[in-house]
């Protein structure tokens, strides 16, 4: 008989060989040998140094919007307004870090990122205002905040951001002062980087050692009985909430000083939406998250060096994802083992 | 001939028998009362007939012949209809809506106005007043009981089965209710009225029938018995445990309770001008058949249950505005009856739901970061003390859900009675327990009443209240019905003050 | 330019637009109002319109039938509320946890297997479906060309509408689908067979969010991009709250925003300078105020969201 923890382990296997097999048919399914593919997978990866930095660098915004989500989750706030919180910050970081020419480069920077986080922790507050105090859900009031976001931002990169020297949509450059140094030549290896791992640690002590993440880890898992027990229900969420949002809005303020240089429409690439995911696999863990994030990262980059090479279109890495989470959620359906229906009239 | 005869009807759950055959018969024309305390069997009874459970053994014989029902809905459709305690009403809905739906004879394309003409004309004809239009969220929960009546009339039922109907109705409410009921059985319906209450039994119906432990004890004809008969069968039993009670040395008012009120909201009970006080060294027991406003008594005075109307007074001091977690810090500790919702968080392990209170405070943490060092120190202290044992190798680190009941209680004892604990609030605490752990728990609230703490103990297991407590305060219907000190208090009085007769009512049965 | 916002011509073409734009957003929102009186949010909305607009795409351009690109349509949204309500109604999990998986499966599916059509072809574009005037009601000044002077489906959307309609407010059906969004118990005891009423109202959200998918491509564009649907299932969502939980309230509210969509175009044609953004904004922002407004009267189905488990109380 299999104990506890072995049964967690089997399923784990289970769920990779599956995704294997998934990935496997789908690659046959292109006509390319599943050989080839995943010697170019992992020849993308490893292939160069610079491929392998540019892991880290893609990993960046998903690390920080999937803590912001893990954190939220812990607490029992659905927060799927990552992607909106994200354009927050990026504005926020952006008008910061345009406007404040005199400050020194390095306190610039910090600025700019501050004001970024606490930006957008005020747009995921305002998504916990609706749920503490009317108990209205949180999930629509935080996809309709994302569009929000994201066409204040389209209306604010052809206004008042726009670069008065050009005709595009998108904010002026933002000074090389004001920019999250590179740390590596030859890659794209940024600052920022660092700063997304330190955030990883961070929130991790926060969970694990605080007495703030022990009553967030309580008000998740009971409510009721944290309530009963003094603890402030409404605080904790708030406060998941606003960690949450200025995390994802870091992600952002980050993708703006360290890799576009500037502010514009489209720079998320829908990791507002991926971070759930990730967060879910991840099991709200914020080391988890961060191995999670950067498996991702990697598996986008070798899924592009298969579809450049052999035309396997890299949304493989989408139904990938997908596919795990449901797998995860659906594991009653993988183990042989069904609960029996216990007679649910002796309840 | 009795339209419905129940014949030794057995269910166990879990090896646990909830009806021990048990027979039971109901005639046309006649309302039949089931009486008993909680656990008694009377719901798993009724839950049998209409379908929501499969008897083990025994034979249900309706008009006659026999029947075994799979679901509520053949129960309705062979004539029997239930009001049960929680109602099963669509609240957005109109009354009739919920009333027509799903009903076998509907055709496609509803015919509303026919239905509320047959509504009205039954309503009117059994007294019961109702809109028909009018949307159930808009109704008081008496009118809504009624849309259950006319739900259960409207299918054209030969029985009606009443499951505690009268315990969310006011006074006038219920003596209206009767009005119903008298109408109903001269129009030749069978009634079938579950009920602790005995001014009901006496006022309405024709015969009782009396379960105890799953057993049935006696069939009665109400007529021909009293309250206290019917209060003797339903308790029945001599106490035989005897714990060590010191000789009353209780001191001062420690907990006072002022006329304190609570409006019904939701699934809240109503509280009315509860008065009640609980001195330092003595156990007060609240006695009571569960329903009647004990949960919502505990978390008023913890500090739960807020927007309540008088005071709450604590060494002097009243309480009203203060938070649950300074309520606690003065001294007020809560063992939850509902230990799975309220007082544990069942995914962490043993050691941080020791922590539940006073994971802020020192030595526990400093600064806002938590000292795992001292909790274990703590929780290793707290298994050996209270003999709390954690399945499996984990120890301190087991996470709570694997642990058994009895060690889940001991675990938030020995998180609750602190040092500093002045008032116990403790409610239905040996509730599942095994013998050991009960006493245990029993002995462990003595010898705090004996160290001069106050202790408020909440219970539906009389022989509990009778053995700890040094007065014994019953409530009934949100009230106390009344306070009796240990020496005062026999079986008989409780029984009575747990159904609601008050000195006044021995006197006249009807 | 104020004479130009408000000549007949205009606001005629402007309203023709904004119909145009909402038909996807209707049959989408249709769906999710039939799944969510049940009780079922579909959050994976977007996908159904997505997996909808490719396999129509799909089936139009190999069989050359629009009629076959529709059916195709139709199934490609059935079979993804399927998947979800495997997940959701046979294993009671996480609605909303299956729906953002599910739409991430999709996207990702979508953009794969169009890659794979596309390998060394550029597209074509298939022809799309006309619009024809339905005789009397194409007269009336105004509505008469913006409603009436449509395509087959917009056509048929109407007649959903009145069906749904009147299938909620005067069948005995209809009382019990709606009742189990609102207490499924109570429908239970009455019984409504809850389970097998949802997994019939999640079909019915897969065909017609299906339907809202193929109209992107067979009426609007004639062609599959990636990612098409942008989020119009999502929005999907907010006619449905911000409609009541009724057909027709859904069908102003898709208006409302196809309006804030063909403004964007309109106003860029006549030059205004009110940003089409802020205008994007508006209806989101209504939505939310709406959902504000709704506490204390809430209309949305006391069970929405929750899983229903046979037998517990």
């Amino acid at each position: 008989m299999l104990t506890n923890r072995y049964q967690g382990l089997w399923n784990v296997l289970k769920i990779l060989a599956i995704t294997l097999a998934v990935s496997t048919g789908l690659i046959l399914a292109c006509g390319a040998s599943p050989f080839e593919a995943y010697a170019l997978f992992v020849r993308g990866i490893f292939g160069s140094f610079s491929s392998f930095a540019e892991i880290f660098v893609k990993a960046c915004p998903l690390i920080l919007t999937s803590l912001g989500c893990a954190i939220a989750f812990r607490t029992g706030f659905f927060n799927i307004g990552a992607e909106g919180q994200f354009y927050v910050g990026a504005m926020a970081t952006t008008i910061v870090a345009l406007y404040l020419p005199d400050v020194p480069g390095f306190i610039r920077i910090a600025l700019a990122l501050v004001a970024g986080f606490l930006c957008g922790g005020l747009w995921a507050l305002l998504a916990a205002f609706f749920k503490a105090r009317f108990n209205i859900s949180e999930i629509i009031v935080t996809i309709m905040l994302n569009y929000i976001a994201i066409n204040f931002l389209g209306y604010a990169v052809r206004t008042f951001l726009m670069d008065p020297a050009g005709n595009v949509p998108q904010s002026a450059k933002i000074a090389v002062e004001a920019q999250l140094p590179n740390l590596i030549n030859s890659t794209r290896f940024h600052a920022g980087i660092v700063i997304a791992v330190f955030c990883v640690l961070v929130v991790w002590f926060l969970i694990e050692k605080t007495t703030v993440g022990y009553e967030l880890k309580a008000v998740g898992l009971n409510q009721r009985a944290a309530a009963c027990n003094g603890i402030s229900v409404m605080k904790n969420i708030i406060l998941s909430a606003f960690l949450s949002g200025g995390l994802a809005a870091l992600a952002g303020g980050i993708e703006v000083l360290a890799i576009q240089k500037k502010l514009m429409e489209s720079i998320s690439a829908n990791c507002g939406y991926t971070a759930v995911l990730i967060a879910l696999i991840a099991g709200n863990n914020p080391l988890a998250v961060l191995a999670v994030a950067i498996l991702y990262a990697a598996m986008q980059i070798g899924a592009n060096s298969m579809q450049r090479q052999l035309g396997v279109p890299s949304a493989i890495v989408n139904i990938i994802i997908g596919a795990v989470v449901l797998l995860i959620l659906g594991k009653e359906l993988l183990s042989s083992q069904r609960k029996k229906q216990a007679d649910v009239q002796c309840n | 001939m009795p339209i419905l005869e129940m014949k030794d009807i057995c269910k166990s759950f879990s090896g646990v028998y909830a009806n021990d055959h048990i027979s039971l018969s109901a005639e046309k024309g006649k309302i039949s009362a089931l009486l008993g305390e909680n656990g008694a069997g009377k719901t798993t009874l009724v839950n049998i007939l209409f379908g929501i459970y499969t008897a083990d053994c025994g034979q249900i014989l309706w008009r006659g012949k026999p029947v075994n029902f799979s679901s509520p809905k053949d129960a309705i459709d062979a004539g029997i209809g239930m009001v049960q305690q929680h109602f099963s009403l669509v609240q957005k809905m109109t009354v009739l809506d919920n009333i027509i739906l799903n009903l076998s004879g509907n055709r496609f394309f509803l015919d509303r106005a026919a239905a509320e003409k047959r509504i009205v004309h039954l309503a009117e004809k059994y007294g019961l007043r109702i809109n028909p239009k009018a949307r159930v969220c808009d109704l008081s929960v008496g009118e809504q009981q009624r849309v259950e009546i006319l739900k259960a009339l409207f299918r054209d039922v030969e029985l009606l089965i009443l499951d505690e109907p009268t315990g969310v109705l006011t006074p006038q409410e219920t003596a209206h209710f009767f009005e119903v009921l008298r109408n109903l059985k001269n129009e030749g319906y069978a009634i079938i009225i579950i009920t602790h209450r005995m001014s009901e039994i006496m006022a309405i119906s024709d015969q009782v029938t009396i379960l105890r432990d799953g057993k049935k004890i006696i069939d009665l004809v109400t007529a021909q018995t009293n309250p206290s008969e019917l209060s003797r069968y339903m308790i029945g039993r001599e106490l035989k445990e005897n714990y060590e009670i010191a000789s009353s040395a209780a001191g001062g008012d420690l907990l006072i309770l002022d006329q304190v009120s609570l409006n019904r909201k939701g699934k809240t009970h109503p509280l009315h001008d509860i008065s009640l006080h609980v001195r330092r060294g003595e156990i007060l027991g609240v006695a009571g058949v569960e329903g009647n406003g004990q949960k919502e008594l505990a978390e008023v005075i913890t500090g739960i249950q807020k927007g309540y109307s008088g005071s709450v007074f604590l060494d002097g001091r009243c309480t009203n505005k203060e938070s649950v977690r300074k309520r606690y810090e003065n001294g007020v500790a809560y063992i939850s009856d509902d230990r799975h919702r309220d007082s544990l968080v069942t995914d962490m392990n043993l050691t941080e739901n020791l922590m539940l209170r006073e994971y802020c405070c020192e030595p526990y943490s400093r600064s806002g970061i938590i000292n795992p060092k001292a909790m274990l120190l703590n929780a290793n202290r707290m298994m050996d003390e209270y003999q709390i044992r954690a399945s499996g190798k984990s120890g301190a680190a087991t996470a709570v859900k694997l642990m058994s009941g009895g060690n889940q209680q001991k675990l938030i004892i020995a998180r609750e009675l602190t040092v500093d604990a002045k008032l116990i609030v403790a409610s239905q605490p040996t509730r599942g327990l095994d013998i050991g752990a009960t006493e245990f728990v029993r002995n462990l609230l003595v010898s705090q009443r004996n160290e001069g703490k106050g202790v408020l103990l909440i219970s539906a297991d009389l022989e509990e209240i009778m053995a700890l407590s040094d007065r014994i305060a019953v409530m009934f219907g949100g009230r106390i019905a009344g306070i009796l000190n240990r020496e005062d208090a026999t079986v008989e009085k409780i029984g009575l003050l747990m159904g609601g007769v008050t000195g006044k009512e021995v006197e006249q049965p009807c | 330019m104020l004479n130009q916002i408000l000549s007949i011509g205009f606001i005629t073409a402007f309203l023709s637009a904004a119909v145009r734009l909402a038909v996807p957003l209707m049959y989408a929102g249709l769906g999710e109002t039939i799944s969510e009186k049940t009780g079922i949010l579909n959050i994976g909305m977007e996908g159904v319109m997505l997996s909808g607009a490719f396999f129509s795409f799909a089936g139009a351009w190999f069989s050359g039938s629009l009629l076959i690109g529709v059916l195709c349509g139709m199934l490609g949204g059935a079979l993804i509320t399927t998947v979800h309500s495997v997940f959701t109604i046979k294993l009671a999990k996480d609605q909303s946890v299956t729906g953002l998986a599910i739409n991430m499966v999709v996207l990702g599916l979508t953009s794969f297997l169009f890659k794979l059509m596309s390998t060394g072809q550029s597209y074509q574009q298939i022809n799309t479906l006309q619009t024809f005037p339905i005789p009397l009601l194409s007269r009336f000044p105004v509505v008469g060309e913006v409603f009436f002077n449509r395509d087959i489906l917009t056509y048929v959307l109407y007649l959903l509408l009145i069906a749904l309609f009147v299938f909620y407010k005067r069948t005995n059906i209809g009382l019990s689908f709606a009742s189990i969004g609102e207490n499924p118990r109570a429908a239970a005891s009455a019984g409504v067979p809850v389970h097998r009423y949802q997994w019939i109202a999640m079909l019915f959200n897969g065909l017609l969010g299906g339907i809202g998918g193929a109209y992107l491509v067979l009426v609007q564009l004639g062609v599959f991009t990636e990612n098409m649907t942008s989020g119009r299932g999502y929005i999907a969502l907010a006619t449905v709250i911000l409609g009541r939980y009724t057909p027709f309230g859904m069908f102003g509210a898709a208006l409302l925003f196809g309006a804030a969509n063909a403004m964007q175009i309109r106003l860029q044609t006549i030059g205004v300078s009110i940003s089409p953004f802020l205008l994007a904004i508006l209806p989101y922002a209504i939505t939310l105020v709406a959902m504000l407004t709704a506490i204390g009267k809430t209309t949305q189905p006391d069970s929405l969201g929750k899983p229903y488990i046979k037998g517990s109380r």
